[in-house]
């Protein structure tokens, strides 16, 4: 109880409960859709969806000063390829709240004559940049712990004496070469995923989420069910992120 | 801006902010009533009223079992009246979001058949009995504050010097209504965190009496008296010594 109380005081982890809720009614609706449901049923789910779409939006007001200050933090970093990925990717995201907040105010009435449609594209392009800033951070950081990983193994045993190929085979590596070669890539790639529980858990958070901008964009289009699942399995994977920190992936 | 993101990084701080909003949209629409040339504002303000209020009911799905901790943690102090004044307040602040939160399920139509009015009265009046209890602890720590402050020999010497300043006061009632008046100003300027916190609870005071029709004002005097209260709760909020504990 006292955690769900700590858990509770973030805004972050309200939003991203709401959010988990919200993508949850969008594949409860395609299920509905599918199932043949009675069409108040579906009304309701598609109402609640919509509300809580808004009232995200709502709470998302102050966000691009937070996304401002993680890109300031993210300039000093050392790294080079990790400061150019992260920089960006927060501006990005500032720029997505920024046209999130426009949406809001065209939604609530605030601003009239408001080209939604226009709006709503623009923050899923600024949305798609971001996660894809976040998806090469997460494959170089992985390149790296797998050559570290490859360096160490070497060093540990020694090499082997390389066969010799036959005269015939000469000309182009032979298939069970490669075979083996790729299943050591596989090998190394998976341990060192399992070795590091942070970076698995953003890497499947940000591929999940990359399907939802790909298919409002309508550069993969994927359909309702599909973009539901996605949203609602990268939700509970950030959720899981802020009830145990140690599971974040730093810087 | 770094206070800033910290504060509205806590959700209790933008729902005050939130909060704030809605009064003062409310606040304004009153004001502009009559105004004719204003319609779309007063249109816009209505709007703008309805979706905070709409979005902070969602946010507060969860509230309820923050006032049963709070509830369970007031039961162990040790100050008796303490104790009960604030248990009763979390407990009456617990169904008042249950009430809330049926009302939220209603509006969203995951309920259908309630009585809304019913439930809207319920939630009215949990709330009031969860502020009289409230300003029953202030007016508690005020009257042990005054004791305490009369007994300090440094304010017995200013007050006698206050009251040897006026000569010209009638001699039976207003020497003590006057006294009493600056043992009370004096015990409030030395503690603001009590000042604050029973201002907070009078003005919140007067929405559900208007709900209830104990005693109705304007939409005017709402407004402006949630304002207030959401202003003092920020200022709290972001002002950790201006709380009163516990």
């Amino acid at each position: 109880m006292d955690s769900w109380v700590r858990f509770n005081a973030q805004s972050q982890a309200k939003e991203r409960v709401i959010r988990a809720a919200q993508y949850a009614c969008t594949l409860l609706g395609y299920t509905l859709q599918k199932g043949g449901a009675a069409a108040e049923l579906r009304k309701t789910v598609s109402q609640l969806e919509a509300h809580m779409s808004l009232s995200r939006k709502l709470l998302r007001l102050g966000n691009s000063v937070e996304a401002l200050e993680a890109a300031k933090r993210a300039i000093h970093l050392s790294d080079s390829v990790l400061r150019l990925c992260l920089t960006i990717s927060h501006l990005n995201r500032a720029m997505y709240f920024a046209c999130d907040n426009v949406l809001w105010a065209g939604k609530t009435g605030l601003v009239s004559k408001l080209d939604q449609h226009k709006w709503s594209q623009r923050s899923f392009r600024y949305y798609l940049f971001a996660l894809i800033l976040n998806l090469t951070r997460d494959v170089y950081e992985l390149r790296l712990l797998i050559e570290c990983e490859a360096r160490s193994r070497a060093a540990r045993s020694p090499p082997s004496p390389s066969p010799t190929l036959p005269a015939d085979h000469s000309l182009s590596p032979s298939t069970p070469d490669m075979l083996a070669w790729l299943r050591r890539q596989l090998h190394l790639l998976v341990t060192v995923l399992y070795s590091n529980p942070p970076l698995l858990l953003d890497l499947l958070k940000n591929s999940c989420d990359i399907f939802i901008p790909l298919d409002r964009l309508g550069i993969y289009p994927t359909g309702q069910g599909f973009v539901g699942a996605c949203g609602l399995a990268s939700s509970v994977l950030s959720i899981l992120t802020m009830v145990h920190p140690w599971l974040k992936l730093k810087p | 801006m770094d206070a800033v993101v910290k504060f509205t990084s806590q959700s209790q701080g933008r729902d005050r902010i939130f909060r704030a909003t809605q009064y003062a949209c409310a606040l304004s629409i009153y004001l502009l009533r009559n105004d004719s040339e204003r319609k779309n504002l007063v249109a816009k303000l209505k709007s703008l009223e309805t979706n905070m209020s709409a979005g902070r009911k969602l946010f507060r799905l969860g509230n309820t079992v923050n006032s049963i901790e709070a509830a369970k943690r007031t039961m162990q102090l040790s100050d008796r009246v303490l104790c009960l004044c604030l248990t009763a307040a979390n407990m009456n602040r617990a169904l008042y979001f249950i009430c809330d939160n049926v009302l939220w399920a209603r509006s969203v139509g995951l309920i259908r058949d309630i009585d809304k009015e019913r439930w809207i009265l319920n939630s009215s009046r949990c709330y009031f009995l969860s502020l009289v209890m409230s300003l029953t602890r202030d007016i508690y720590v005020v009257l042990q504050l005054m004791t305490q402050t009369a007994r300090d020999k440094h304010f017995r010497q200013k007050m006698e010097l206050q009251l040897n300043e006026s000569p010209e006061v009638a001699e039976a009632v207003v020497p003590h209504l006057d006294a009493f008046l600056f043992l009370l100003l004096e015990s409030l300027k030395s503690h603001p965190a009590v000042a604050l916190d029973t201002l907070k609870n009078i003005c919140d005071l007067f929405i559900p009496l208007d709900r209830l029709g104990i005693y109705k004002s304007n939409a005017g005097v709402v407004g402006c008296c949630g304002l207030i209260s959401s202003v003092i709760g920020i200022v709290t909020l972001a002002q950790p010594k201006l709380r009163l504990k516990p």
